[in-house]
Parts: C-alpha cells; structure tokens; sequence
C-alpha cells in the first residue's frame, strides 16, 4: 500500500511540476506562509488566522485580480502593459461618483460604466495588436499614459468618499472564517478553471506556444489574442471596484504599481514571459507570495527609507530568476 | 483504373517575377500512392501547397470530387478532407503529444469541456501504428518540446492521419525518420490504400518512390512533363524525365586547371550538427569547388558552420590551422566571406541604403576614428560599377532594386574584402539571366586571383557550367564528389535522390 | 526588391523631422496669438529662447533613448527618468557649490548611470529579460537606491560656473543651454552618421541576423548602447540641476515619457533601425511647445500625458505598418 501511494504522489508532482509549472511557486507559498505566520506574534490566539487572512486577502485581491489577467495575456503570448493605469481610472471614477448609500442605482451603474471602461480599453488594445498587428509592448505602454493622464484629469488631488456601509462589507465579511476576497479570488479561479477545461484554455496555450502553427491548424489566434486582452481589462476593473472598496477614496495614481507586480507576480507564479507556459492558479500563488515577502520584509523592522529599495530589488531578482536559471542550464550542456 | 478523386489543371503560380509554378497538372487516385518528383526549382513543394490552401494560386484549376474548388487557407483544405504532412512542422511546442494531434479536434465530455482521457486513449491507439519504432519518451502526455525529430515527425504524420483524410500528402515527411519508422508509415500507407484514400508522396529518395509509390508524376522547371506507371518502369527513366534531354552538357569554362600541385587549403573532418551528419571533404587553393543536392540537404548549414556561425563538432582546418570559430567575425579576421542564401533575412538591410549595405561588414576599415565618407563613397561606386549595379544613387534604399540588383550588393559587399575563401550559399536564386552571366565572369576572375570558392547551388545547370567538381549532399552528408567525366547531369540528379541502380523494371524491388 | 511587391514609398513626402518642425514652427506662431503671447520681435524671441532651452532637456534625456530605440528588438529605457534624478542628486550633493569638483563627480555621474545601464544591457541580453521589464524594474531600484541614500534630506549647491551657463544667457540673448545642446546634437548627429558603432547601431535594429553574418558583434553592441544611454541619462540630470537649481528623487520622473514621445515624433522607428537625432530635437520642441501652450491655456497637465499618450499611438499606427519590410 505505502509502495502505491508513494509513486502516486511522485505522479501528482511530476504533473504539477511539468504541466502546470506549480512545483516552485507552491513551495515558496509554503515556506514564505509559514515565515510570515511564525513572525507573527500571538499566532496560536484564537482567531488570529482569520483576522491575518481577512486583513491581507482584502489588501492583496486588487494585485490578484490583475495578476490573473496578466497571466492570460502572457499565456496567449502578449503582455499588457495599461492593466495599472486602467484601474486608477475605475477607483477614480467610483471615488467621485459613488459617494452615498442613498442612490444605489446610480451606485450600480457607475460600477457598470468602470467593468465597461476595462472591456472598452482591453479591446483596443487587443485591436492594435492582434488585428493590426503592432507590438504589445510599445501599444499598452502608449495606452497607460492616456489612461493615467485620464485618471489624473479626473482626480488631480486624492480625495472621494465611498461610503462606510459599502467599506465594511468588502473589508469584513467573512464566510466561516474566510474573508470575501479569498472567496472571490477562489470564484474567479473557479470560473476560469470552467474555460481552461474547453476549447478556449486548449487554444490560449496553442497560440501561446506557436501561433502561427496554431494558425495552420485552425485556431482562430486573432480572435483569442484580442479576448486575452479584453479580460485582462476587465479583471482590472474590477481589481479598481475591489480596491475602491478596500481604501474608500481615490488615487490617480492608486494603479501605478500594479503593473509591474502583476508581471512579477506572473514569474513567481511560474508563467514563462515567452508565452504557452504557466497556470493562472500560479498567478495566484504568485501574487499571494509577493505579499507574504513584502510583509515579512515590514516586520523585519527595516528602517523605512530601505523599503523601496528591497522592493524593486525584489522584483528585479524575481525577473531575473528565469533567466539565470537559463542560463545555468545553458552552460551545462 | 481506380476512380480520379483530386487532380489538378495547369496550375500557376509566380513569386513575384519567378515563375514557380507554370503548368501543374497531377491526378491523384483513390487507393494508390501517386509519387510526385522533381529536382529542385521543379515546382513540386508549390504545388503541393496550392491544393492544401497554404497558397493561393495565379491560374489553373483543382478538381476535387470533380468539382472545382479553391482554398483560400490551410483550414478550408483540411475541412474537405485534404490534409498535408511537411517537413517544417506544424506542432506546438509546450502541448503534449495528445493535445497536438487533437488541437482544434478535441473529442469533448457531455458537459462541453475537453475529454482529455478519451484523448489520450485514442492517441495511445494511434501510437501503436508506430510500435517499437520510438522510445519511451513517446507518450500520449509528453510533451512535443522534449521530442527529437523522428519522433516529432512521427506525432506530425498521426495527427494529419486522426483527421481521417480523404486525400493525404505526404511531403518529404520521410526525412527525419528512420527505416523502421518509415516502414510504419509505409504501413499505414497501404492501410489507406485500402481504405480507398487518395495519397501523394512528395520524396527525394528514389528507394522509397520505388517501394511506396503505384504512379509517379515528374514536374521539370514548373511543368508536368510525364507520369509513368511504378511497376513499368525504373531508376533511370524517371531521372531521365527530371534532367531533360540535355543531359551532359559542356561547360563554360574549358580552361581546364590542374590542381594536382596546389596545396590542400580546407580540410573539413566529420562535421555533425542538428543537419550535418558527418561531412568530410578537401579542397585545394584556388579551386571553385560545387554543392548539389535537393534543397535542405545541409547545404547551407554546412556554409554556415565553415564561417563560423553554427555550431559544430568534427574538426576545420584552414591553411594548416585547426580552427574554432565562435561568431561571424572570426571568420572574417581569417579572410573568409559568406553570402547567405535568403538576402532579405540574412543578406540585407532592407531598410537601409545600398552605401550602407555594401560597407556593412568593412566600417572599421574607414574608421579614423570618423568615418572617411568620401573614400567610402568612391570604393562603393567602384565597386558598383565592377558589378554594373543599376540603381539611382548609392543613396537610395536597397528595397528599391530588383532581386538581381539586390543579389549584387550582398557579393559586392564582400568583393570589397578580397576574401580567400569565398562561400556562397545559392547566390543565383531568383536572380535574372542578365545578372547570372555577369557573375559567372565575377567568378571566373576571382578564381583566376586565386580566391578558392565553395558554391551551393539549387540549380544543377549551373553547377555544371561552372565547376570542375561537385559534392553532391543529401540527407546532411557528403554523397558523392564528382569531377571529369562523372560530372553529368544525370549524374547530379542520381546522387541527389540517394539512387543506387538497384531499381529496375521487371525486377522485383528488394525492400518490403 | 520590387518583384514581391513591397511598399517602398513613404506616405509623408516630407522627412518626419522636417513635419515635426514644421508643426512646431504652426505651434509656435499660434502660441503668440494668446493673451500672454509675444507681440513684438523681441519677446517672441526671448519665447522662442525660453522654449528652445526647456526643450533642450527633453531632448537630452531623448539622446540615449534614440540610441536604444534604434537598436531594435523593442529597445527602450525606462530607467532614464531615475538615472536623471540620480544625476541631479549627485552634482547636487557632492558639488555643493565648489567650482573644482565639478569634473570629478561629472566623471562619477556618467560612471554611475554607465554601470546601471550595464545591467541592463546584461540583463536583456543575457537574461533574455525585455526591454521594458528591464529596464523598469532598475529604475526602481535607482529610485529606491537614491531614497535610501538621501533619506529625504539632502543638503547641496550649485556650483557657479554650472548656473552660469545653464541657467543664465552666454551670449546676450542666448542661453548657455542653447550651446551645450547644440555641441550635444553635434556629437549624437557624428555617433550615428559618421562612426562604426553608428552604423553597426543602425544595422542590428534592422536585422540582427544580417549584422551577424556581417561580423557585427550584436551581444556587445546592444549593452554598450544600454551602458551609453544610462550615461547620457545621468549626464543629462548633471546638467537639469544647473537650471532648477534644485534636486529631488522625483525630478527626472517627468521627463521620461516626453522624451520617449520626441524620439517617436522625430520620425525614429520605434521598431528600430531607422531614426536621426535631428529628429529627436525636432520632437523635444515639439512636445515642449505642446507643454508650454497647455500652461499658457492654463489646461491642467493630465491633458498633457492624454494628448501625448494618443500621438504616440497614432504614430505606431500610422508607422508601425512597416514592419512588412523586415519581417
């Protein structure tokens, strides 16, 4: 019996390893969860897990959300570059709009109008670079300066005002212990997993991986690039819905950093920047580990004026991870 | 006579000023293998696209099930039942073998998502056609990117199979296989045969022809010129029918020089890379020494690793000394220039102008550390006009010349170095007869300067005209070295297609 | 080669450098049609000096990121804006108004923003990580290195002869700027035009392939590029504090779009291997006439990123179709 198990456990690795590339980014979710939870004093007080889990999740769902969307690009080959500058224009927008319990019509079209601005803006970038066939890096960089220039117009000092009783929920509901934000992320990961398991997911990958043979054999890779980009707008609007309702007030400059941690996010997670390669499950895990790190690093005490440095050095180690593994491997041959 | 299910009328088709294609015309059987044969430049991979809808075409008709049908993509073709093999494949690198075969043909579950069990199932079934030809490594869930060749060949022939055709081309999809492994495709083959499927097998290997194939059709510079019948007919015959009736042509230089006294300059031992295969050869000072062989046989790469941009194993060794060369530049310092086969990708700036094309490899010549412009200009122009370029200005964008023209700004880039050993990588193709006299007497006075030279060339007139010896390379080695009097046409085309006199009518083929 | 019936005419007749200047010259003229406009020879020239000399510093922050838009492979510096910073910081801090150190901390300046452009060369070419990412990811760790060091106090001069060209007129009516942006021009126009390395620079932002089998060493090539733009980034910072009189962590920020915009609207393809310098100081004045008729309209400066954001998209539209020749 221990005989079977074991090559079966060996098989579930592999699978995960190999086909999912899950293997590294689950273990640095494991060890970075338990440095973090060990840091943390009065960790064995009841309820602290879930007051931990309530605080982070709700903080980190914004960066999750357009970490799953980046992914996509990047497994569909591309990369989007506005997904930041999109979300200050939806916090923007909710923070000027969405200022009274009073009017929850006029509440739930302006979350209407930020889910479309995303789908608007995920289209053309999907239209200039899959239909016309121009880089995605230069075109979604061009994109985020008119979209945080927008943000800025709309907002040029913070301010805004959502009200409490939209606040609260988003920040303390809990379902048996679990905060909301987890129970979202889980539903979109649900609701993406539903795709990958259909023609869609099987295309993604194929264009990711070879589009013009994936051409030749019939997948219609235009149409896949442009949806790529049209979720991840999407997925950003609602990244900017979340963190609205997180912070209650607005930023046009709240989606600034969100770009670059959703593309480190998508390395840690184990997506190959060079398309076909990756699960969003690792987005996921990716995000969750740049939140665990970034974490520990604030308990460690450091002097403040060292935090942003470890942060980008951070993230440029994780950029150059794969490619000094690479590397190595290049010279063992 | 098996009913006709697809053939083709006199069909075009032209690349911009080269005709490719003027008057293919095949019919394909139901139940029998038809072979389609040609040397290179005779049409035959053109064709073969044409009908899958990879290409469109400029005149002339396909009949499929008698009526007459156009593709305007690979899809359309695949949709009625058409469906190719190539040589460059079509695979996904980072799917499985089972999610390649079935991209876009996935067998899915009642609730709509992809039935990876039923997938993996029938993939595993189709394995089995190939049984004991492959290793381990070739599963239905491993995974295309850690396949060798063979084996990618193997899931690219499964997959158009799975498709259920009713006309399968097969085009060279030989090449990378072994002979158990071309055994069970022969098998499978013959399954179709029985399955009264229409198939065509595009090869340049006459064992195979021979072997596999109940007609053969031979296309010649763009036109069908026969069909015969395997079983009637032999070797010969067919290579007869590729080369014309102009076999054995004198040549254009019948200054005959002797090279018995000049000193050995290149020495190449067991070359092996990704397409070589172990080539070994010598070559004395001054000689002008020919490449033959059917396209991608290792011609190019063989050109490449001697200036030093692929990498290899074996030993080079110029002027008596081994060499080891890492980059391009290398083998420039060591005097030797290459002029690559594809000038759009690899020979030219297109965006730039013809000054800057022809001085590309030489700026450090000029370089005081300024430029000195005016001498750049007046070695360009001299050089342009060594090569009677017709252009408006040294200025002007090199895009703007005609493909002889362009041909003639990558050779004069290098003229200008005074190479000593001169690789040319095709340098004729697409080039107009005007421009091709010229360079033959660019040649023949290089040669005269003492410039040893190494050319492939696709066009086996030409190897003749020009050279008093030819290596004829297939399959990445060295087939034969042909001079004197074994320096035929038909010889060229024999050693080509790997003949060896075995196939005779009325003799019973040894193989099976 | 005309037999595959490639477009080889350009749609605009006219140079785009030429285009550039012509509009900035329209812009120019319409700007003096506004309230605070000039409304004799004298303060359109005093203007048009202001102006050119505003400009200066786009374009030359601009100069490297020509240099790494024409190599190719979507070369782009990110890092530049923070390397300006640096730069500023450095003279700032370290010269405190003593004439004597101002060769010395320039020699540390450019060495500094060279060895970040290093990494990133490295990082591209051998990391195979892009452009983009690259060089975005050590602009924050520039910017996290200068916070660090700095820790929000800083304390420096400028020293005299620095504000005495940049900031004040040379010659009478002339800012100083104005000299130093011209010999600058001067330089980048030989680099590109009239040196190997300007012409291997060209070469492997057309084709790398081609370079290659020509004897260009790509590899080393593309990281001196990167290694000489983070230089010139510095360097230009070295030069900003001269003018603002002042350095921050933030003071480079600003500057890096624009100066991405100029190089596109100079006619340089963002694709690579093709472009001039000219045209980047073309498009500084452009982008700097664009920017001071925004503030004379008193137009909040969000207007200024969306407008500048939609040209850069119009161009790529508009030029990016040429990708058919290279592929």
């Amino acid at each position: 019996m221990p005989e079977r198990n074991k090559s079966k456990i060996t098989q579930w690795w592999r699978k995960l390893n190999v086909r999912h590339s899950l293997g590294l980014p689950l273990i640095l979710l494991v060890l970075t969860t338990v440095l973090y939870f060990i840091l943390q004093p009065n960790i064995t007080r009841s309820g602290t897990v879930s007051r931990l889990l309530t605080s982070n999740f709700r903080t980190w769902l914004p960066v999750i959300l357009v970490t799953i969307g980046q992914a996509i690009v990047i497994l569909g080959g591309g990369l989007d570059l506005s997904n930041g500058s999109i979300v200050s224009v939806g916090n923007v927008i909710l923070a000027l709009t969405v200022t009274t319990p009073d009017e929850p019509g006029k509440n739930i079209l302006m979350v209407v109008v930020v889910i479309a601005f995303g789908l608007v803006a995920g289209l053309l970038n999907g239209f200039f670079t899959a239909y016309l066939g121009l880089q995605p890096v230069i075109i979604t960089f061009a994109s985020s300066f008119v979209y945080s220039g927008l943000a800025l117009l709309l907002l040029p000092s913070p301010g805004g005002d959502i009200p409490r009783e939209y606040t609260s929920v988003y920040r303390s509901t809990q379902f048996l212990g679990i905060p909301l934000a987890l129970i979202i992320i889980v539903l979109v990961v649900l609701i993406w997993t539903f795709f990958r398991q259909r023609k869609y997911g099987r295309f993604l990958f194929a264009v990711g991986g070879n589009d013009k043979a994936a051409y030749t054999t019939g997948v219609p890779v235009t149409w896949m690039k442009i949806s790529t980009y049209v979720i991840s707008g999407l997925l950003a609007s609602l990244a900017a819905i979340s963190y609205s309702l997180l912070t209650g007030s607005g930023l046009s400059s709240s989606g600034d950093d969100m770009t670059l941690a959703s593309i480190t996010g998508s390395v840690l997670g184990g997506i190959s920047m060079s398309g076909g390669a990756g699960s969003v499950i690792g987005a996921v895990f990716g995000g969750v580990i740049l939140g665990n790190i970034r974490n520990i690093i604030s308990t460690l005490k450091l002097d403040s004026w060292w935090r942003t440095l470890v942060n980008a050095l951070l993230i440029v180690l994780v950029l150059a991870g794969p490619g000094f593994i690479n590397l190595i491997r290049g010279k063992k041959k | 006579m098996k009913s006709i299910v697809l053939y083709t009328e006199q069909i075009e088709k032209r690349f911009g000023g080269v005709r490719a294609l003027r008057d293919g015309s095949i019919e394909v059987r139901s139940g029998e293998v038809l072979a389609l044969v040609g040397s290179n430049g005779s049409g035959k991979s053109t064709l073969t696209k044409v009908i899958t809808g990879v290409l469109s075409s400029d005149g002339g008709t396909i009949f499929y099930h008698d009526e007459p049908v156009t593709y305007n993509n690979p899809m359309a073709a695949q949709k009625a039942g058409i469906m190719a093999v190539y040589q460059e494949l079509s695979l996904i690198p980072s799917l499985t073998v089972a999610q390649n075969i079935w991209l876009a043909n996935e067998p899915k579950t009642k609730f709509g998502s992809i039935d990876d069990k039923t997938m993996n199932e029938e993939t595993a079934q189709l394995l089995t056609l190939f049984e004991g030809t492959f290793q381990s490594s070739l599963h239905p869930e491993a995974y295309v990117l850690n396949l060798p060749p063979d084996e990618r060949q193997i899931v690219e022939i499964l997959k158009a199979y799975s498709r259920k055709p009713d006309v399968l081309i097969l085009d060279e999809a030989t090449a990378s296989l072994d002979s158990k492994q071309v055994n069970c495709l022969f098998d499978l083959v013959q399954l179709l045969k029985s399955e009264n499927k229409g198939l065509v097998f595009v090869s340049h290997r006459m064992d195979e022809i021979f072997r596999i194939a109940d007609r053969a059709v031979i296309l010649r510079n763009g036109k069908t010129v026969g069909e015969v019948v395997i079983s009637q007919s032999d070797e010969d015959e067919i290579v007869n029918m590729m080369v014309g009736s102009t076999a054995g042509l004198s040549r254009v230089f019948s200054n005959k020089m002797d090279f018995s006294d000049k000193e050995t300059i290149l020495r190449v031992g067991n070359l092996e890379n990704d397409r070589l295969t172990g080539v070994s050869f010598d070559i004395k000072q001054g000689e002008l020494v020919g490449i033959g062989g059917l396209r991608g046989q290792g011609q190019s790469s063989l050109l490449h690793t001697l200036f030093g941009n692929d990498q290899y194993t074996g030993t080079i060794t110029l002027f008596d000394e081994e060499l080891d060369f890492d980059h391009p530049k290398d083998a420039m310092n060591h005097d030797i220039a290459l002029i690559p086969g594809d000038r759009a990708t690899e020979g030219l700036l297109l965006l730039r102008s013809i000054f800057e094309n022809l001085h590309l490899p030489n700026w450090a010549k000029y370089s005081r550390p300024l430029l000195r412009m005016k001498r750049a200009y007046s070695d360009a122009g001299e050089v342009s006009d060594q090569l009677k370029l017709v252009m408006e200005s040294l200025d002007s964008p090199v895009s703007n010349l005609s493909g002889g023209n362009a041909q003639k700004v990558v050779i004069g880039k290098w003229l200008l170095r005074t190479p000593k050993l001169l690789l040319l990588d095709d340098p004729t193709k697409g080039v107009d007869v005007g421009t091709k006299s010229e360079f033959y007497k660019l040649l023949g006075k290089l040669q005269q300067s003492g410039t040893t030279i190494l050319f492939y060339s696709s066009d086996e007139q030409e190897l003749l005209d020009l050279c008093e010896r030819v290596l004829v390379m297939q399959d990445g080695n060295v087939k034969a070295d042909l001079s004197g009097e074994q320096l035929t046409e038909a010889n060229l085309v024999f050693y080509s297609m790997g003949a060896t006199n075995n196939n005779h009518h009325n003799e019973e083929s040894a193989h099976a | 080669m005309n037999d595959n019936n490639i477009q080889t005419k350009k749609k605009f007749r006219i140079s785009p450098p030429a285009t550039a200047l012509l509009i900035a010259l329209v812009l120019f003229l319409l700007s003096g049609f506004l309230p605070n406009g000039f409304n004799d020879w004298a303060s359109a020239i005093r203007q048009g000096m202001n102006i050119l000399r505003l400009a200066s510093f786009i374009a030359i922050i601009g100069a490297g990121q020509t240099l790494v838009i024409i190599s190719g492979s979507e070369g782009i510096d990110l890092s530049a804006g923070s390397l300006v910073s640096v730069g500023a910081l450095l003279t700032y801090i370290l010269i405190n108004g003593n004439n004597d150190l101002i060769l010395p901390v320039l020699l540390l300046v450019i060495v500094t923003g060279g060895l970040v452009g290093l990494l990133n060369g490295l990082g591209i070419m051998y990391l195979k990580i892009s452009p983009f990412v690259m060089t975005l990811g050590m602009a924050g760790v520039v910017q996290g290195a200068v916070i660090l060091v700095t820790k929000g106090y800083y304390d420096g001069k400028v020293a005299d002869i620095m504000t005495q060209i940049i900031a004040r007129d040379l010659l009478p009516g002339i800012p100083g700027m104005i000299f130093v942006w011209i010999i600058i021009g001067v330089l980048m126009t030989l680099l590109l035009e009239r040196t190997k390395y300007g012409k291997q620079l060209f070469a492997i932002g057309v084709n790398r392939m081609t370079a290659r089998l020509s004897g260009v060493r790509v590899t080393r090539m593309v990281v001196l590029t990167y290694v000489i733009a983070g230089a010139m980034a510095a360097f230009a910072g070295f030069l900003l504090v001269g003018y603002t009189q002042n350095a921050g962590p933030n003071l480079g920020n600003q500057y890096l779009f624009p100066s991405i915009i100029a190089v596109a609207i100079g006619g340089t393809q963002m694709s690579g291997g093709k472009g001039s310098y000219f045209g980047t100081i073309a498009g500084a004045i452009v982008i700097q006439l664009i920017t001071s008729l925004l503030t004379t309209m008193q137009l909040p400066q969000a207007l200024q990123q969306i407008i500048f954001g939609s040209m850069l998209l119009g161009i790529l539209v508009v030029y990016g179709r040429d990708k058919s020749l290279r592929d």
